[in-house]
């Protein structure tokens, strides 16, 4: 067989590309594919060869030869880099190539150059045949996410005060050589080596130095004073066994959130052998902050009436604010703030317990819709209800009666820490969402057998149940049963993807995006939105446990065999629309619900506007495995 | 004697033409004439290239021809040609003219390429084009003195463009490299005013001439 012309100049072609990544790692099919249809042209030194201003991006480059100049261009620089100069075998533009849009950047040859280009067309056809080049525009893309993060977090630190970063591991806030004593030392020996060395926490280590307990300042008082102990006693018999451990390698962040959620003020620093290495204590991690967690936690704590909580509930805000300024993501913020509504909904409720006797009733309090998943931002109001048992013997609408009285309170002094009244009444004081088990499972399963339009609406916010106070083993029956019945109803879950599909994502053929008649793009109804409804039908056709968006979205793709990189993009693009929902609610310094949520495009400087775009074309991706599943 | 009786009386040993080169010769013939003033951007190049049994032109033969087309300033792999000219130099020929058609013709180091091309369509075809022929070895340095200031052999001009190529010495090969070389020295002399294959062939003209002179 004779070798062709074309044949000998697409093997100098791919020759060439196999000299870069990715296409060194490509499929040789995909490989054979693009040099076959690589174009040669030249640019001339100082010469555009893509600008924003040329519209639509309809060719990929790769450059063979010489040097091109990557520049924003617009006001604001949006990148870590305000010009970037790339080499043979870079490419570009990715983004725009991949979003059939005009490109950010303006591309000019600093030297003469030659690039390869290949049309839209082929590069979309490219990204279908090749999972490795896919892969690596995927990669991409996801590091404008991370550049963006840190643009935002540039923002925000200058309206904080404090610039102490929260990602700082706490090997590097451990300053001080670990103080410890064996646990047959005894309790004055301990206590005098705390006095000398002016430390408030002891800690009880055996022989290889590995943690065995704690002995804080403030246990002195209720353990050893008050009760008179024998100070000659090993220090063993007083301390609190079990301490709270971090590995030194968490970060700061970590530390915080272990102190709110476990509401300590010590903790204790290990190696990965387990071994001593020293003590943060809050101090430590907020010695510079207006408003440390220890203050929202002992205004939560020592709280003896609603009013006293108000106060901690507005800290929380102003914590979150700080945080974001420290440059900690979504996911991590909305579990922080989950953490500490969690905390001050708990004691909202165990004050109201104070008031009403429940003795002898097994119930649990619920959390619906975004506080269920783990979800909140930062206007969110109530949707909560109870679960219970109806001991034997007892009237069941008589103990109803007295847990919607209880639950009654509760809203009210929720309502009154920022959380609003549910305008539609998703609350435990409504007697239809004041349940037991067996009420709960045949309303869940009412929706399941009959899912009209309002079945699949409440199925959408009660399906995101999970326990925030009380028996959690009554939310796991409802949870495993609610699994089971809905895996096995084909039909409802078809109802439920076909109703999921009824928004679809904002992206416009012609401009970026569609905006609803105000000009505005609502970040809830038409973004978050679209992930978490896949996320809730992924999760009820694979059994995952979880009621969170991204654990959910984890677990399912696990099951489904989606690769990872694939779904970690999709929840990148979940977690940036968060990120921009909390962005709109801190910014609106007035607390409204009208514009919470809502995002002008216009107002987003152009990384943003790229990466929304992208997050929603991952919403379009999940929507579209949905319509494939279930053949809609 | 006219072309087509050359072709029939089969100089070369041919007893009988072949009806396949003649169509081919005559669709040629039948294309309209290239527009000479249409801008580079428009344009299309067709690169040539030979590999010849040596260098001398009184002795040595030619073996195969290569051909590259350049379409409004792209090179794609699929505008290729490559053949040797054995068994049938003239449906060789005859196949490098459909390639190529009456657009420009452009070779390094036309004292050589162009005349072993021409001597061979003579023989084998039995007439000589009429075609716009540039070169490169003469328009190069007239261009890009920046970079060489001097008529330099192909290598050199490979190296001051950092241009490589699959196979040196292979007709293909070289054509590879001339085409990329076409590829820059169009830009450059769309920047010079220089915007049509006519303005090419005024600015070796006058380069020859200046170089005779001194």
């Amino acid at each position: 067989m004779t070798v062709t012309a074309p044949d000998m100049l697409v093997g100098a072609s791919s020759d060439f590309l196999k000299r870069f990544s990715p296409f060194n790692r490509m499929e040789p099919e995909a490989l054979a594919f693009l040099a076959q249809r690589a174009a040669l042209a030249f640019h001339a030194r100082g010469n555009e060869i893509l600008t924003p201003e040329m519209g639509q991006a309809r060719h990929f480059y790769i450059i063979q030869r010489g040097k091109v100049q990557s520049r924003q261009t617009g006001a604001t620089v949006v990148t870590e880099y305000a010009s970037m100069s790339m080499g043979p075998g870079e490419c570009f533009p990715i983004g725009a190539i991949s979003a059939s849009r005009p490109s950010t950047n303006a591309y000019v040859a600093v030297e003469d150059s030659f690039c390869f280009q290949i049309t839209a067309d082929d590069f979309m056809q490219l990204m279908q045949m090749s999972p490795v080049f896919h892969l690596f525009c995927t990669q991409y893309i996801a590091s404008l996410l991370n550049q963006s993060r840190q643009q935002l977090q540039t923002t925000f630190s200058q309206r904080a005060a404090e610039q102490q970063t929260m990602t700082t591991p706490l090997a590097q806030l451990v300053k001080q050589e670990p103080v410890f004593v064996a646990p047959d030392c005894s309790t004055r020996e301990a206590l005098e080596k705390m006095a000398e060395l002016h430390i408030g926490c002891m800690v009880i280590a055996d022989a290889e130095q590995r943690p065995l307990g704690v002995l804080t300042q403030s246990d002195l008082l209720p353990r050893l004073l008050l009760p008179g102990v024998d100070l000659s006693l090993p220090i063993s018999e007083v301390m609190t066994a079990n301490p709270h451990e971090l590995l030194s390698t968490a970060s700061a962040y970590d530390a915080a959130l272990a102190m709110a959620t476990h509401g300590v003020r010590h903790l204790l620093v290990i190696d990965a052998d387990g071994r001593l290495q020293g003590v943060v204590s809050e101090r430590d991690l907020f010695s510079l902050q207006r408003i440390s967690l220890r203050q929202i936690r002992a205004g939560i704590e020592s709280a003896t009436e609603a009013k006293a909580l108000q106060r901690a509930s507005q800290d929380i805000r102003q914590l979150a604010l700080n945080l974001i300024a420290q440059g900690i993501g979504a996911e991590q913020l909305t579990q922080f703030i989950s953490a500490l509504n969690d905390a001050l909904t708990r004691r909202i409720i165990s004050l109201a317990l104070e008031h009403h006797d429940l003795y002898g009733i097994d119930f649990a309090w619920l959390s619906f819709g975004s506080e269920g998943r783990h979800e909140q931002t930062l206007s969110t109001d109530q949707d909560n209800g109870i679960i219970w048992v109806c001991p034997e013997l007892q009237e069941l609408e008589k103990l109803r009666v007295r847990l919607v009285k209880f639950a009654r309170e509760v809203n009210d002094n929720l309502a009154a820490c920022g959380f609003p009244l549910c305008k539609g009444n998703i609350m435990a004081s409504n007697p239809d969402l004041c349940l037991t088990l067996d009420e709960w499972r045949s309303r869940f399963g009412s929706w399941i057998r009959e899912p009209d339009p309002q079945a699949l609406l409440n199925a959408s916010i009660f399906f995101d149940f999970r326990v925030l106070y009380g028996n959690e083993r009554l939310g796991d029956h409802l949870r495993a049963w609610l699994n089971k019945s809905a895996k096995s109803n084909a039909t409802f879950q078809r109802m439920m993807a076909s109703n999921a599909l009824q928004v679809v994502p904002p992206l416009g053929r012609i401009r970026d995006f569609v905006l609803d008649d105000d000009g505005m793009i609502d970040l809830k109804k038409s973004g978050a939105r679209l992930f978490v409804d896949v996320a809730r039908i992924l999760a009820l056709r694979t059994g995952a446990e979880s009621s969170s968006t991204v654990q959910r979205l984890r677990r399912a793709a696990v099951k489904m065999g989606v690769p990872n990189e694939e779904v970690s993009a999709i929840i990148d693009g979940f977690h940036f629309i968060q990120l921009l929902r909390l962005r709109s609610q801190h910014l609106d310094t007035e607390h409204d619900d009208v514009t919470d949520n809502k995002v002008n495009p216009e107002t987003l400087n152009e990384l943003d506007r790229r990466i929304l775009k992208e997050a929603f074309r991952q919403a379009r991706k999940l929507q579209l495995r949905l319509k494939l599943d279930y053949q809609l | 004697m006219n072309w087509l009786a050359k072709l029939m009386g089969g100089r070369d040993g041919a007893t009988s033409p072949d009806t396949n080169v003649l169509q081919t010769i005559a669709d040629w013939k039948a294309l309209p004439a290239c527009d000479p003033n249409r801008p580079h951007f428009e344009a299309r190049y067709t690169i040539v290239n030979t590999e010849a049994s040596g260098l001398n032109l009184d002795h040595d033969t030619l073996l195969s021809v290569a051909a590259i087309g350049l379409n409004e300033g792209i090179l794609t792999p699929e505008n290729s040609f490559y053949a040797a000219l054995e068994p049938h130099p003239a449906a060789t020929l005859a196949e490098l003219l459909r390639f190529a058609g009456k657009e420009p013709l452009v070779v390094f180091n036309a004292g050589f390429n162009r005349s072993m091309l021409e001597r061979a369509f003579d023989t084998h075809l039995g007439f000589v084009p009429e075609l716009i022929w540039l070169d490169l070895f003469i328009l190069l340095p007239t261009l890009f003195p920046d970079r060489i200031n001097r008529n330099a052999r192909l290598a050199d001009w490979m190296e001051a463009f950092d241009i490589e190529t699959f196979q040196r010495h292979h007709a293909l090969g070289d054509a590879f490299v001339i085409a990329q070389l076409m590829l820059a020295a169009q830009a450059r002399a769309l920047a010079q005013g220089v915007s049509t294959p006519r303005a090419l062939v005024e600015v070796e003209r006058a380069r020859r001439q200046l170089q005779r002179h001194t």
